[in-house]
Formats: structure tokens, C-alpha cells, sequence
């Protein structure tokens, strides 16, 4: 793959980019994190609050993606089935098996969209562990294979009423846990709360243009972006302090206020946690047309990809969200490189 | 007749015992001098010959060059700790300490005695007195010989003025006012003084975080001088990476955070003294990025960087100082 090549799968991804920022507005950072997802091959966890536009950036990524797009909502009543098959009675009366939403579109998913995954069971999550890390399923005496697909979910952290935490196994096998605010731009505001054009979600998404990428020629190109964007010496050893700083944060000096640091962390980043990390700094790194990663490149995606894995005492969980900025900023300002 | 018998027999002791006495005293022979010719005398006396009271010590350094095969017979030195006398009575004078050494030459020994006498004695008024002669004995195969060390008069001085002294008529325009010396105690004072000066300049070094002076000794400062010992070693890529890394470290120091690209804008709102160098502090993390992370090499050789380094490091400090910071060469 020449340079020239390179070059342009990133026109590709900055068209991308373009595109979803045109339906989706004040959302620029998820946008340019999402599309580092994409070509870092990294499933994304978003969180936020209701009706802040989570499930219409999806659909406008899947769009853009192009592929198969399957969607299930998360309910305390669904079962690891309810993904795989469903059975109904057909017109001549007898019963019928049909493929569920994971196996629907076969080895063309692309993009698997689980809504509100913190509302369905721990066996659920358990099967989608599973596919998350391997792309398999085995159903119907046969192992299926979704090579291209990508799982976005969103969670709702307001309401805890008949939820269930994701577990932290389950945490891990996400590359990124997006936050996605209320934009604070009063144009934004006003745009959103008064042009049409965002109030009807299946037309907005229509004016996607579809296809941008070709979804069965990432994962290849994927490898190729790993493979091109160097990591220097002095760039591997920040990596390293960082994620020794995951752990132990005190060797480092990081303090969280109202936190006592010795006893605030029982796990820290995972080893699939810090590649995935580099995975996506050196997307990042090419993203902004960079030869080798830099550290404002492991910046750019340290939040997103480490504060989920991380495993607080029971303690500081209630307050995991705030804690989990205020250690990874203090990370940052406190680890140098060189 | 008890009684009687005890005084005889007292008296018959008595004089028995100076018959003895006498007939040792016939005895013994006095020794026969020894030539002058024979024996050099040096004698190195006291300065002063006055104001000696009790308690004092005097010594004499005596040299006896005794010409070969005279020697000189070490029994024969006056003992420590005995008392002097004149005509059989004590005359207060002991000597304390003696001290010998002997210096052999072709034709002579030089036999150096270092002789110290205390003075036991006093006197209401000043009174004549004398280190008393010594006598020394010189052997030559089976004859012996008398050698004199001659004595050295001086006066000894009473302690107090005798008798009951009007101050007011004993004040003699001619002599000083009788002052205590307190010598001792102006060389302490002096160290007191000095050891205290230091103190208070190590505490002001201390409290002034490590700098003589109001702004001196900043992160940029420090930096600047390490940068400078970087002269020493050759200018080459690895020299230069220990610049960059030295002055992140200012950077870093500064701040209070690591400083990156990304979090300048943070760092000049922080410190505004850096305002007017924010080109060149972009500059800067642009090089740090080529060496550290991008390693690709400029147009400029390690060495004009370094010295572009040097200069940046000097603007810096200046800036951290307050001032503004001087043109860039």
C-alpha cells in the first residue's frame, strides 16, 4: 500500500466525517473518535443521556459504513436467543425459525447496533462477549463469522431502575465508551430545537451519502494503517508509564480530590486495554496525515479508551464517572515525555 | 632511773649515727672537672629575668657538645620532681620536666636538654632567686669527670602589692589601666558572628528555593546552565535528545504539569511571562516531536540546534525572571 494509497482512504474518512457532521451537529469529538474506532476495528460503547442523538449517529455511521445493519433493543426480558433466532407461527400454521439479528445479514454485518445494552440480562452480555472478541457465533450446529462487524451499544447512566451493570469483562472488549453531551453551542441548540430538518431522524439519516467506505476492505486496510504508523522508542516508554500509571497512579503523584489513591483502584488498564489504545493513537496519528504516533495522539483517545476498563473499590463506584476524568487527566499532567 | 636510761640510750644512738654519717661523707671524693676544651657550653635562657611568681614555669634549653670518646652519662642528669636547695635549705624551685636528645657527630656528641623548673615559691616583695647550677658527669673509659651547668639568677615578683593599697594614690599616669583580656572571648564572639552569617545565608538560600536572589535559580535557569555544560560533550543526536528532554523538563517544572503541544494554550494562560515566546515555543515542541517521536532529521545540523537550544533556554529563564527576553541571534 503506497502512500498515495494512504492518502486517500483518509479523503475516504474525512468525507466520512464530513457527512455524519452534517446530520449530527456539536458532536465533532465523538465524530472524529467513532471514525478512529472505525479504521482502529474497535467496537464503541456511548453513553449519554436520553435523546441527545446517540442512535442517530449510529445510524448515519452505519449508513456511511455501508454493509449490513442489524439493531435490538436491550430489555430485562431478552435472552441470548432473542439475538440469534426467532420462531413464529406462519401463514400455513406451522412453526418457523428464522434468523435473529445477528445471523440476518451473515458475514455482511457491519454494524451491530445494541440499544440501551444496560437494560438486558448478564446472560446476554455474556454471549456478546463472545462475539465481540471472536466475531463468531455457533448456531444451528455451525460456527458463523462476522468478519466486518463492528458492535456500537449506548447506555443510559440516568435511570437505574431495571438495569444491570456491564460487567467489567464485558467493559473490556469495547475499544472506546464515547460520552456524547448536549452540545452547549447556542446555534447548535437553536438549530436542533427549531429546524425541521433534525426533527424527522429517518430523513436526516437519508441524506447520508451512503457507502463512503467500503466496510469488506477495512479490516486489510486496518492492518495496513498498524503497520505504517511508527512508534519511536521515547513514545513506547510514555506508553508504558501511562499505563503503569493506570495502576498505580500514587508513583506517579496523581491525586483525585476526596480520593484515597492507595486504595481507589483494584484493576487497572487490561493488556488488550493499552493495545487498543495504541490502536487507536496510531489511527489518530494518520487521521491528522502523522508518519508516527505522538503523545497528543494517545491524548486524543486515552479517556475514551481507558476509563472504562478501569476497576474502581465498591466504595468510589457510585462516583465512577468523575473520579475516572480527574485520574486520567491527572495521568496525563503528571506522566512526561521525554 | 627508767627515765635516765631512755636519754642515754637516745644520745648513745645520736652519736653513732654521726660518726656514720661522717665517715660516709669522707668517702666520697669529688670528681675532677673536665677540660673545657673538652666540652662546649650553649645555654638559652628566658627572655626576662622578672615578674616570675609561684606557679610559673622557666625553661632553659642547654647544649653540651662533648667531644669523642667523652660521653655523657645519662644517670648523671638531675632528676625530675627533686627539690632544690642552697646551703641545705629548700629554695622553692623543682624541676618538672626534662627533655634530651643527643646529635652524633664525627668528632663530637651534641646533647640538647630541655630543662623546666616551677616555681613553688613567693615573696610579699620581689626577691633575687636562681635556677640552680646543675652538675653532669662525663665518663672516659674508667675515669669520670664533673661537668657545671651554671645557674641563671632572675627575680620572683610578689602576687599582690604588699600591704594595704590606696587605689586612688597607686594610679601612676605611666601604666594602663589593668584591663582583663578577653581575647579568647572576642575570637569566639567573631566565630559566633560568622557561623550565625552563614546560617542566615543558608536559610535565605533555602527559603528562597535554592536561589540567591528574588527569581534566580527558576526551572529555565537551571535548565539554562545544564544546557551550558552540554558544550562539553560532542554535538550529535543523542546530546541533543538530553537538550530537548532537560528543557521539557523546565517546561514541566514550570508548570507544575507535563507540558505537551496540545496543552500550550494552558501553559500560557498559567504563565503570560512566556506570551512573547510562543512561536518559539512551538518551535520548540516541533524539534522535540522530529527527535523524539517522528525522528526525522532537519535541515539544521545537531549542532546549530543545540545552539538554538541554548538561546531558547537563555529567552526562557529571561522570561522567567520577569524580563524581556533579548532578540534571537
Amino acid at each position: 500500500m503506497s502512500d498515495r494509497q494512504l492518502a486517500d482512504w483518509r479523503q475516504h474518512a474525512l468525507k466520512l466525517e464530513s457527512e455524519i457532521n452534517k446530520v449530527v451537529v456539536g458532536q465533532k469529538d465523538p465524530i472524529r473518535l467513532i471514525t478512529t474506532a472505525i479504521f482502529a476495528r474497535g467496537h464503541v460503547l456511548l453513553e449519554g443521556d436520553v435523546g441527545v442523538g446517540k442512535t442517530t449517529l449510529l445510524r448515519a455511521f452505519t449508513r456511511a459504513i455501508g454493509g449490513g445493519y442489524q439493531r435490538i433493543e436491550g430489555t430485562i426480558d431478552l435472552m441470548p436467543n432473542d439475538l440469534v433466532y426467532h420462531t413464529y407461527l406462519g401463514e400455513d400454521g406451522k412453526p418457523h425459525v428464522s434468523p435473529g439479528p445477528l445471523l440476518m445479514s451473515g458475514e455482511n454485518l457491519s454494524v451491530f447496533f445494541f440499544n440501551e445494552i444496560n437494560r438486558a440480562r448478564p446472560q446476554v452480555h455474556s454471549l456478546l462477549l463472545r462475539v465481540m472478541a471472536e466475531r463468531t457465533l455457533t448456531a444451528f450446529n455451525k460456527e458463523h463469522h462476522f468478519p466486518h462487524m463492528l458492535v456500537f451499544a449506548d447506555r443510559n447512566q440516568v435511570e437505574k431502575e431495571e438495569t444491570f451493570d456491564i460487567p467489567s469483562a464485558a467493559r473490556d472488549r469495547f475499544m472506546m465508551e464515547i460520552p456524547i453531551a448536549v452540545p452547549t453551542e447556542p446555534a447548535v441548540r437553536e438549530a436542533l430545537m427549531f429546524n425541521p430538518k433534525f426533527h424527522d431522524v429517518d430523513a436526516l439519516v437519508g441524506t447520508v451519502e451512503a457507502e463512503v467506505l467500503q466496510f469488506d476492505q477495512l479490516n486489510a486496510f486496518a492492518r495496513i494503517i498498524q503497520n505504517s504508523v511508527d512508534a519511536s522508542p521515547t513514545l513506547r516508554r510514555y506508553a508504558l508509564d501511562l499505563w503503569t500509571a493506570t495502576k498505580s497512579p500514587e508513583l506517579f503523584g496523581v491525586k483525585v480530590n476526596g480520593v484515597e489513591m492507595s486504595r481507589l483502584i483494584i484493576s487497572g488498564a487490561s493488556p488488550r486495554g493499552v493495545s487498543m489504545l495504541l490502536s487507536a493513537a496510531r489511527v489518530n496519528a494518520w487521521l491528522n496525515n502523522r508518519e508516527a504516533v505522538v503523545p497528543e495522539d494517545i491524548h486524543a483517545v486515552f479517556h475514551e479508551t481507558i476509563a472504562h476498563r478501569l476497576v474502581f473499590s465498591p466504595v468510589y463506584e457510585m462516583r465512577r464517572t468523575e473520579i475516572a476524568r480527574e485520574l486520567l487527566s491527572g495521568i496525563i499532567s503528571s506522566v512526561s515525555a521525554p | 632511773m627508767k627515765k635516765f636510761s631512755l636519754h642515754t640510750a637516745t644520745l648513745v644512738l645520736s652519736l653513732l649515727l654521726s660518726i656514720a654519717s661522717f665517715q660516709l661523707r669522707a668517702d666520697e671524693k669529688p670528681l675532677p672537672s673536665i677540660d673545657d676544651k673538652l666540652v662546649k657550653l650553649s645555654i638559652v635562657d628566658p627572655v626576662r629575668d622578672s615578674g616570675y611568681t609561684v606557679g610559673d614555669r622557666i625553661t632553659r634549653v642547654v647544649t653540651l657538645e662533648i667531644k669523642k670518646p667523652y660521653k655523657l652519662l645519662d644517670t648523671s642528669l638531675p632528676i625530675v620532681g627533686y627539690e632544690k636547695r642552697y646551703q641545705g635549705q629548700v629554695i622553692g624551685i623543682e624541676l618538672r620536666d626534662i627533655k634530651k636528645t643527643a646529635e652524633d657527630k664525627a668528632d663530637s656528641t651534641v646533647h640538647t636538654l630541655h630543662l623546666t623548673y616551677q616555681i613553688f615559691t613567693r615573696n610579699v616583695v620581689a626577691k633575687p632567686a636562681a635556677l640552680p647550677p646543675e652538675f653532669v658527669k662525663i665518663q672516659h673509659g674508667k675515669e669520670i669527670y664533673s661537668f657545671r651547668i651554671p645557674s641563671w639568677n632572675f627575680r620572683i615578683s610578689p602576687i599582690a602589692v604588699f600591704g594595704e593599697v590606696k587605689l586612688e594614690t597607686d594610679m601612676s599616669p605611666l601604666r594602663g589601666p589593668v584591663l582583663k583580656n578577653s581575647d579568647r572571648e572576642n575570637l569566639i564572639f567573631k566565630l559566633a558572628l560568622a557561623v550565625l552569617a552563614l546560617s542566615a545565608l543558608g536559610l535565605l538560600y533555602i527559603f528562597g528555593a535554592h536561589a540567591w536572589l528574588p527569581r534566580m535559580g527558576g526551572p529555565f535557569a537551571r535548565a539554562c546552565r545544564d544546557l551550558r555544560k552540554l558544550k562539553k560533550l560532542p554535538a550529535n543526536d543523542e546530546t541533543l535528545k538530553l537538550a530537548l528532554t532537560r528543557v521539557h523538563q523546565a517546561f514541566n517544572l514550570s508548570s507544575g504539569n507535563s507540558v505537551f503541544s496540545n496543552n500550550l494554550d494552558d501553559l500560557l494562560a498559567q504563565k503570560p511571562v512566556f506570551s512573547s515566546m510562543r512561536n518559539d515555543i512551538a518551535h520548540f515542541f516541533e524539534l522535540s516531536r522530529m527527535a523524539f517521536f517522528e525522528q526525522q532529521h532537519t535541515t539544521q545540523t545537531a549542532a546549530e540546534q543545540l545552539l538554538w537550544l541554548q538561546q531558547f533556554s537563555r529567552r526562557c529563564r529571561d522570561c522567567e525572571r520577569g524580563l524581556r527576553p533579548e532578540k534571537q541571534a
